[in-house]
């Protein structure tokens, strides 16, 4: 019988340790090559990561839509570092692409409602910018009923 | 989780969307609450989500406080 406990902490840290490395995600078969393993067991691994609300899956392919707070698809949510440009699943996402690298970066969005630009600093450690309100529409005890929409 | 430029916008776009208004977080909430989320390691092997009781107690720590932060 396979160790999926083991195989699924395989798969999350191969899954973040990309995702740090350029700002994305990578595909199924790209952690199975990287991994060494067949696709079908990493398949398995990004639905059972997903179950356990780790991952967030695309409906039709099975890849990932968010490592949280990595986006693989673009959005709204531009972190720009050193390092490289990446896409926040929402503005706490992007703020948590910032925290999880430890570094200096910019966020590029715009107001939800008017659409204005606005841009966010973060500095050792600070944040600072345009002014700006984060909302959160839904309670938290729903965030996970639709977390696209969340 | 949106970013808007006042209280006014949230209140434009709630109508919009015919949604009751949520909870507020000032941008330095926002990036406490991005740093204490994300700042646990995932690479790491001993790596897991927050309880519900972790997720609550953190956000009392914020001040994110009420029936909104329940998890349960």
């Amino acid at each position: 019988m396979q160790d999926y406990e083991s195989l699924d902490r395989r798969v999350r840290a191969c899954v973040y340790d990309i995702a740090l490395q350029r700002g994305y995600p990578p595909k199924m078969a790209e952690t199975a090559e990287i991994l060494n393993i067949p696709v079908e067991n990493v398949y398995g691994a990004f639905e059972r990561l997903a179950s356990g609300r780790v991952l967030v899956l695309q409906p039709e392919s099975g890849e990932i839509l968010m490592a949280n707070p990595f986006s693989a698809v673009p959005t709204p949510f531009v972190v720009e570092t050193g390092l490289y440009s990446c896409y926040g699943n929402c503005i706490w996402d992007a703020l948590g692409v910032v925290a999880m690298l430890q570094t200096d970066a910019r966020i590029h969005t715009s107001c939800a409602d008017c659409g204005s630009a606005a841009e966010l600093s973060i500095v050792s450690g600070k944040v600072s910018g345009d002014l700006g309100v984060i909302h959160f529409a839904i309670p938290a005890r729903l965030w996970w009923q639709d977390i696209v929409f969340t | 989780m949106l970013l808007f430029r006042s209280e006014e916008h949230i209140e434009r776009w709630c109508r919009s969307w015919n949604l009751p208004r949520g909870a507020t977080l000032t941008l330095d909430q926002g990036w406490r609450l991005a740093q204490a989320w994300y700042g646990p390691d995932r690479r790491m092997p001993d790596w897991r989500r927050k309880t519900v009781d972790e997720a609550e107690e953190l956000f009392e720590e914020l001040y994110l406080k009420g029936e909104f932060w329940r998890l349960r």
